[in-house]
Formats: structure tokens, sequence, C-alpha cells
């Protein structure tokens, strides 16, 4: 993360106003001939200029480091954890922190005691699916008046992962290389034996989610029961009848949730690439990813 | 330490609560110089803005806006008669003020009501050169430093100190280049004036008339005239310190009147100056009219002013603001002869003076022919005759001088004097009435005097025409412990005599050393604001630059020698601050650094974006050996990270933990890979 330089001063718009006054007052002070006025001229003048360095060493000694991104569905939130470190010796204020290269509200820290750190999670909307880079992070302070930002950019070379939006037909194919009564259908399994608690993927249904357990305080956990079914099912590319590709991808991603919440084995043939039927966290991680980064 | 997103935009509490003590401190100098309605207006919008916040009430419709914009305009017509001059203008902004509060709800119009409030502290100055004013304005402006800070450190209200303290510290850091300015940054005078139109009557002293009970009037009051310094430590007796103001020649009984228009004098040769020559400094309070203040008698004048006929100084312009002039006087200063013109109409009496009066005159002349023998018989006549002299003598009119004479003998030193020069012009004896003050209270800490309006005092000058004018004060006769002890405390104890006791108690608290001292003090720092910061225009800036040695004035290389020392002042305090907040060795991080270089000497090597929690768990998975001491190793980290206040002995006990984790690395260690640190 290269975060050398000095940081950027630029003038706000109330500095407009700041510099409209001051010289309303200078022609108010000269024309009158007036000592007072000149003296609350130069008050204020003086005090802007001081509060120059302060705004500019406001931001000096912070290190951004971004933290690793959870991956998640296109047209939801990304949520970016950042550590803000302050190792300078003085409390730094007033930071905003902002990715410009994305559209969402910037998130403010009141204050870093010296010596400390703040954590600082920035979210925005995912882009299409793929893998983006985070790119640049602006660092903004107006403290302590608000005439002038200081401004400092951060790049983060780090990649986060988008998989593709779960859309279309929530029922499971009927398995083209199995054969055995598929279950389709969030419905089924409610009757079913209760097979423990995994934790919850962003993008699945809520339906599913032990409320009881959040209520306890404990994370979000996706209540999953078991199936006695064992039939292998692959969810194919090629079979879908869609034209787009993307809303092929769609329809995979929402049948790899669909299948992984059902307990059912999945795999995945892609053009590209084939993925044997399998169950578990880590499988359903790799089948999207897959699916995100197909070309 | 807390993040919040940034969704209210609403302004917070505190800041506006900062916002609103900083107006209130505008207030004073608005109140007694604006139409009352003005402030008030200010005052409730202030109070309603309270009220509307929490609620989210504002005054959104734009009709609305221009309705009351119309309405206070009108009112503001209506109230002053015109929309020209300051207290019209100022009205304005202050209306405008009021109004941008009720419609103010955003981030960015808080911004712009504290810079429309540090225009209203601007107002204040025009409005008042005070000395306490000028306070209540510093306090104003400190108050919107510290609105600002608040504002900007984020909507968290926090602790009250810090921003204060901030506010404090930018003051005191801003005082070098402030003075720096105030010294040096040019005065230049703009082409165009905008007529300040003051308000009527000033703190007053006395006219061009003087009649009975004009003096009297002062006596109550403590305003201050003008403060004296003597730079050559030559300073008068208190009771010869006569400030000669104004001369009035044309008599009429008890009722005294300077000429119309009195004519410049040049110094020449004819005159004679005798004594030392005293230099003074003299820092006159705006009074509104012309006329300005030296010891008897003042050799030349200073700048924009000038001597005339009668020996007194006139200033060319209205005196509005307070100024400040030095003057030269001599004990003596007199004409050799009267220019028979002159002559004449210093003898000049009303035709109604009863007889009673002009037989009293000629009485003395029939006994010696001397002046100078008149002159003593006159003034043992007002010893002799059971004179009284009173503060409340009685109201007299102007052609009542047989009644103060003959029958009541009560008088002010107004009467005294008239009643004198009446009756030496009617002995055939130039005379003339001096108005002006006598003596003033000495201030020990600034080495000034102060003179007041209480120090009013009207004197006679005659001419003998041996040694030319004399003066003659008649009330130093009547009572000649007012000269010595000053009118306050000539007057006190009769006063409290026949007062009640809850102002004796008042008055004994006056007197007491203490009160004495702060009102010392007080006065001090009043001169000083006067005389430092009020008085130094482009003159006084021109006199400091010869002094300093600077022999190139022009405004611009002033101007460069500014921006030269303002930016290496500037460079220094940002060395210096960089240097007081640089960072810090942070032996927390280095020791997880060396921590992570370790493990992924064993295979887990930590990605820069990974967060030690992460971290911990995937290393723990991979060496599974280790895995305990991993974990222990990185909640300590996480502890002493992001805890508030870690304890020392916490660290320490980190410290041992990395030091002591895998001291010999086992065998075929797989990843020996630069660690890139985060």
């Amino acid at each position: 993360m290269t975060q050398r330089g000095f940081p950027l001063v630029s003038p706000t718009g109330s500095l407009i106003g700041l510099l409209f006054i001051l010289v309303a007052m200078w022609y108010a002070a000269s024309s009158q001939n007036n000592a007072a006025a000149y003296l609350l001229m130069f008050a204020l003048t003086s005090v802007f200029l001081i509060s120059i360095p302060h705004t500019l060493l406001n931001l000096g000694g912070l290190k951004a480091t971004a933290e690793s991104v959870k991956p998640t569905f296109a047209g939801q939130e990304v949520s970016l954890p950042f550590e803000i470190t302050n190792e300078s010796r003085a409390t730094r204020y007033g930071i905003a922190l902002s990715l410009p290269d994305f559209d969402g509200d910037p998130e403010r820290i009141d204050d870093i005691p010296a010596g400390k750190a703040v954590r600082v999670i920035l979210r925005f909307s995912a882009p299409t699916r793929g893998e983006h880079e985070i790119g640049r992070l602006c660092l903004a302070s107006v403290y302590p008046l608000g005439f002038l930002r200081a401004l400092k950019r951060v790049t983060v070379p780090q990649r986060y992962l988008v998989y593709p939006k779960p859309a279309g037909d929530p029922r499971l194919p009927q398995g083209s290389t199995r054969s055995t009564q598929n279950r389709p259908g969030p419905e089924l399994g409610e009757g079913d034996d209760f097979a423990g608690v995994r934790t919850y993927v962003p993008g699945e249904s809520q339906h599913h989610i032990d409320w009881k357990a959040v209520a306890r305080g404990q994370p979000l956990m996706t209540k999953q029961f078991a199936t006695e079914a064992g039939g292998l099912l692959y969810l194919d590319f090629a079979a879908l009848q869609f034209s787009d590709p993307e809303e092929r991808l769609s329809q995979l991603a929402l049948w790899v949730i669909e299948a992984e919440r059902a307990r059912h084995p999945y795999g995945l043939r892609l053009p590209t690439a084939e993925i044997a039927p399998s169950l578990g966290e880590s499988h359903f991680h790799w089948c999207l990813r897959t699916l995100a980064l197909f070309k | 330490m807390r993040a919040f997103r940034k969704r209210d935009r609403r302004i917070p509490r505190r800041p506006l609560l900062w916002l609103a003590a900083a107006l209130l401190f505008t207030l004073p100098p608005m109140f007694g110089t604006l139409a009352t309605w003005v402030p008030v207006l200010f005052l409730i919008t202030l109070a309603a803005k309270f009220w509307m916040e929490p609620k989210g009430y504002r005054l959104r419709s734009v009709t609305w806006k221009f309705v009351l914009a119309g309405v206070t305009l009108a009112a503001i017509f209506f109230s002053y008669g015109s929309l020209k001059g300051i207290e019209p203008g100022v009205s304005l902004i202050v209306v405008l003020m009021s109004l941008k509060i009720l419609e103010a709800h955003s981030a960015r119009e808080f911004q712009v009501m504290v810079i429309m409030a540090w225009m209203l502290c601007l107002c204040g100055l025009f409005l008042s050169q005070d000395f306490a004013v000028a306070l209540c304005l510093l306090a104003a402006f400190a108050l919107l430093l510290v609105a600002l800070i608040q504002f900007h450190r984020g909507s968290a209200p926090g602790a009250l100190g810090p921003p204060v303290l901030m506010a404090c510290k930018l003051l005191a850091q801003a005082l070098p280049l402030i003075i720096l300015l105030f010294l040096l940054f040019p005065r230049v005078t703009t082409g165009f004036r905008f007529q300040i139109v003051q308000p009527g009557s000033m703190a007053g002293g006395f006219s061009d008339r003087l009649f009975p009970g004009s003096v009297a009037s002062l006596a109550n009051s403590s305003n201050v005239a003008f403060h004296a310094e003597f730079p050559d430590d030559r300073i008068p007796r208190l009771a010869a310190m006569y400030w000669r103001g104004s001369v009035m020649w044309r008599g009429e009984g008890l009722e005294w009147r300077t000429p119309v228009t009195p004519a410049s004098i040049r110094r020449s040769a004819r005159q004679a100056r005798k004594g030392q020559a005293i230099r003074q400094w003299i820092m006159i309070e705006p009074h509104g009219g012309r006329w300005m203040f030296a010891l008897d008698s003042p050799s030349a004048p200073p700048s924009d002013a000038t001597l005339v006929t009668g020996n007194y100084l006139l200033s060319d312009h209205l005196i509005r603001k307070p100024r400040r002039y030095e003057v030269i006087s001599f004990p003596t200063i007199s004409e050799q002869e009267l220019p028979p013109r002159e002559r004449k109409i210093l003898l000049e009496v009303p035709p109604w003076i009863s007889p009673a009066v002009r037989q009293l005159a000629q009485s003395w002349t029939a006994a010696s022919a001397s002046p100078r023998t008149v002159v003593n018989s006159a003034l043992r006549f007002f010893r002799t005759q059971g004179f009284r002299y009173s503060l409340s003598p009685g109201e007299y009119k102007r052609n009542d001088l047989d009644e103060f004479l003959f029958r009541r003998r009560v008088g002010f030193c107004e009467h005294y004097a008239a009643g004198f020069a009446t009756l030496m012009r009617l002995a055939g004896i130039p005379a003339r009435v001096v108005v002006g003050y006598l003596g003033g209270e000495y201030n020990e800490f600034g080495g000034f005097f102060v003179v007041r309006q209480a120090d009013a005092h009207a004197w006679c000058e005659v001419w003998l025409p041996e040694t030319g004018w004399v003066r003659v004060d008649p009330t130093s006769v009547v009572v000649p412990e007012r000269v010595n002890l000053g009118l306050a405390s000539f007057l006190d104890p009769r006063a409290t005599s026949g007062q009640t006791s809850n102002n004796a108690f008042a008055r004994n608290l006056v007197h007491q050393p203490i009160f004495t001292m702060v009102r010392l003090a007080w006065d001090t720092l009043n001169y000083a604001w006067d005389t430092r910061v009020l008085s130094f225009d482009a003159e006084a800036q021109k006199s400091f630059v010869a002094e300093t040695g600077i022999a190139d004035s022009t405004p611009v290389s002033l101007i460069i020698r500014t921006l030269f020392i303002a930016s290496a002042l500037l460079l220094t305090y940002v060395a210096w601050m960089w240097w007081q907040t640089r960072s810090r060795r942070d032996r927390v991080k280095a020791l997880y650094e060396r921590f992570c270089r370790k493990t992924a000497r064993l295979g887990a090597r930590r990605d820069p974006w990974e967060g030690p929690s992460d971290f911990s768990n995937r290393a723990a998975h991979l060496l599974p050996n280790e895995s305990n001491r991993i974990r222990q190793i990185s909640s300590a980290y996480i502890a002493l990270r992001y805890s508030a206040e870690p304890t020392p002995s916490v660290l320490d006990q980190f410290a041992r933990e990395v030091n002591a984790f895998v001291i010999a690395p086992p065998h075929g260690s797989r990843s020996s890979g630069r660690v890139r640190s985060p």
C-alpha cells in the first residue's frame, strides 16, 4: 500500500466566504481608518494562516490498512474493513474516509488517539461480477476550521470478488446426471431433520436464519436440514436456455445457493471448467468464485 | 474512538450552543446604539432556533423568507428614516443573521453562520470603541473558533475541554502573527469613504457656552475626558494642572460664550514664554466637538489642529474617535500687548447690569488705580462675604448676577468665574473665562493621569499691563480645598452625610483600597487599548517603521517584509508541530511483525490485508502444534492494539511471548520469503 507523500491541501467552498468578509473588513477598516477593525481582520487572517499547518498535519502519521474483504453478490453492498492507525504522538480528529472510485457516503472518524487504531467499514454497492481492484482510498480532513481540506490518497492494491447476482428460478433442475427425486424450493426440508447450523452466506434467503441465536448475540447462522437424498446434481451452463451468459450465470449462482442449503451435493459444468459434485462451505465458495471469474 | 455513518446532516447541538454563546457576546454594543427591536429580534430567533432544531422545524418557504426580509427592511427604514449610515447597515446585517439562523440546517450553513457572526464582530467595533466592548467581541471571536473546532471534530460531543484548548492554542500561535500584521501591514486609506452618522450626542463634556449649571451637570459623570502622560517626567502639581479647553470672550452676566469663529494665531516674537516646557501626550476620548486640551498654555498646535486667539487648541475635524497628540506647554505664555480692537471686546459688558453691581466694581477702582490691587479686592470680596461652594446652588438665570453676588451667595465654579470676569470688566480690566479641567487622577500602574468629566472647571484670566494675561481662579479663594483635593474628594464627605446608609455603604466600598486598585488597573487597560491599539493609524505606523530603522517603507516593501516574516513563522510552526507529533516507533506493532516473520518461517505467511484474528485462525490451522501460542499472542496483540489503555505489564508479557515463540525453527522451514510489512 503506497502511503508516501505529503497530503494535498485544497480550499473548501467556505473559504470564498472567509475571503469575502476579510476583504469587507479591510475595506471598512481602511475607509474608516478604524484600528480595531484592522485588528479583527488581522486576527482572522492570522488564525486562518495558523490553521493551515494544523490541517496539513492532522493527517500526519495516519496509516490505512485494508483487511480482507468477504465476497459478495453483485448488487449487494461490499463491506470493506479498514484499519486506520495513528502512529503520531497527537490525537487526530475529524477524518473522513472515502473511495473516490465508488459512490457511497464517506465514513467519518471522530478521533484517533495517539498510537491507537480504529476499524472502519466502508460500504459501497458491488459492481458487476468478477474480481475488482479497490484502487484508491481518500483520507480527508477539514479540521480545525473547515476552510481547507487536507487530502491524502492511498493506493490499495487489494482485490475483491463479486459473485454473480443470484436470479432466476429457485427450483433446482431435474438432475440430468442423477435420477432420484429432487426437492426444489426453500419450503422443502422444513419438516426434515435439523442438521445443524452454518455461517450465513450473504445473498441467501433469510428464511432459515437462526434468529434465536441472533437474539442471543451470536452471529448470523443458517439452519440446515438434512435430506436423505444422496443423488448427484450437475448444474450445467450449456443446458440452460437463456441466450445471455450473465443470465445463465445468475441462474447457476441461485442454484448453487439453493442446493447448498438443501444439503444436496452439486457439481458445476462450465464450458471452461468442471467442478465435481460435493457439499460444504469451501466447495460452495469455490463454485461461486468460478462463476464470478467466468469469461 | 467511534466511527459512524455520515447520514445525519443536521447541525449537532454542541457546536450550535457554542455559536449561540458567541452570538450573545456580540450583542452588548448593539443595545443602546441600534433600535432596540433589532437585538431583541436577534435574541428571539436565537432562542427559537434551540426550540426548533430538535423538532426539525425551520424556515423553508421561499415566499416567507422574502416576506420576512421585506418586513424587517421596512421596519429598519421606519426606525431610522433611512437605509444609509452605520446603524441601519448594522441593523440590516443583524436582521439577515436572524433570518439565516431560522433557516440554517445543514453543515455548510453552519460555516456560513460563523462567517456572518465574524461580520457582526466587525459591526460591534464600528458601533463602539470601548475597551469593554472589545473584550466582549474578543470572547465572541474565540467562541466562534471553538464552535468551528467542535463542529469539525465530528458529531459526538466529547469532552468540553479539548475544543476550548485547541482554540486557545490557535489564538496563542496566531498572536505573533497578529502583532506583526498590525504593526507592519500597510494602512492604505481608500478613496471612497462611507459616511458614518454618529449617534447624536456623544459623551458630551462641555459646549461652547458656559451657563449656570453647565459645569455642575458634569460633576457626577465619571466618564473619562482624556488621559495624559508626561514623557519627560516633568509633572506639575495637581493643584496647578489647569487643562485649557476653550476660552469664552463674550460675557452676558452669568452666561459666557466663545466667539463664533475663533481666529487662528501664529506664535510670534511679541509673546513671552516663561517657565519650564512641559511635554504631554494626550489621548482624548471622542466627544463630537472640536476642542482639544492641553496644560495652560500650549505653545504650538499638534498636526491637524489650530491654536486660536485665546491660546487654546481646536481640532481641524470633529473628534469622533480616540485621538492621541503631543503638545508642549509653558506655565505662562503671554502677549506683550493687547490690540485695541481686542481690548474693546474684552471690556464689553451687557447693558442690563444693575447699578448695585456697577457700584461694587467702582468701589474697588476708586480705592486703587492699580489693576492688581483691584483684582485682590475682588478676591477678598469673595473670600470674606460668606460665599459658599455647592454643587446644587439652586437655579440662576443669566441676568441673576445680583441674586448671586448679594443675596444667595452660593455657587459652583462657573458662577464664580462668570461673576468675577464680569466684575473685572466693569472695573476696566480686560477679562475672559476659561473652561477646561482641573487636576486629574494619577494611575500608578500606567503612569498616566485620567481626567474625567467630573474634573471640569471654569476659571478667569485678566489682563494686567505689566505681565499680560494672568490666571485668576476665584473658586480657589472660596474653597481652597477644591483645587488641592479634586472635586470628588471635596464633595464626598458632604454628600455622604445627607445620603441614606445604603449609598454610604456603596461609597465606602468604592473607597476600599482593593476596589481602587481594580479601578486603576482597569483604567490602565483601557488606556493601553486606546493608546496602543486604537490610535495606531497610518501616521503612527509610519513613525513606528521609521523608529525600527526600516529605510524603505513603501507599502509594497512593507507587504513583502510582512509576507517574508509571516511565512518564516509559519514554516517554523510546521517544523515544530511536525517534530512534536512525529510518528513514534510502535513497539507493539514491531513485536507483532516479528511474530509474523517467525510464523512465515514456519510456513504461515500473513497477507498484508489479513486481520490479526483471521490470520490467527489460519495460522493455527496451518501450524496445529503451535496453535495455542499463536492464538494467545494474537489475542494479546488485539487487546493491546484496540483496548483503550493497555497496561505496561500486558505489553511486557506480550514481548516475552513473542520472544519465546519458536526459539529454534524446525528443520526444513519451507518459506523463507521476504515478509511484506502491512
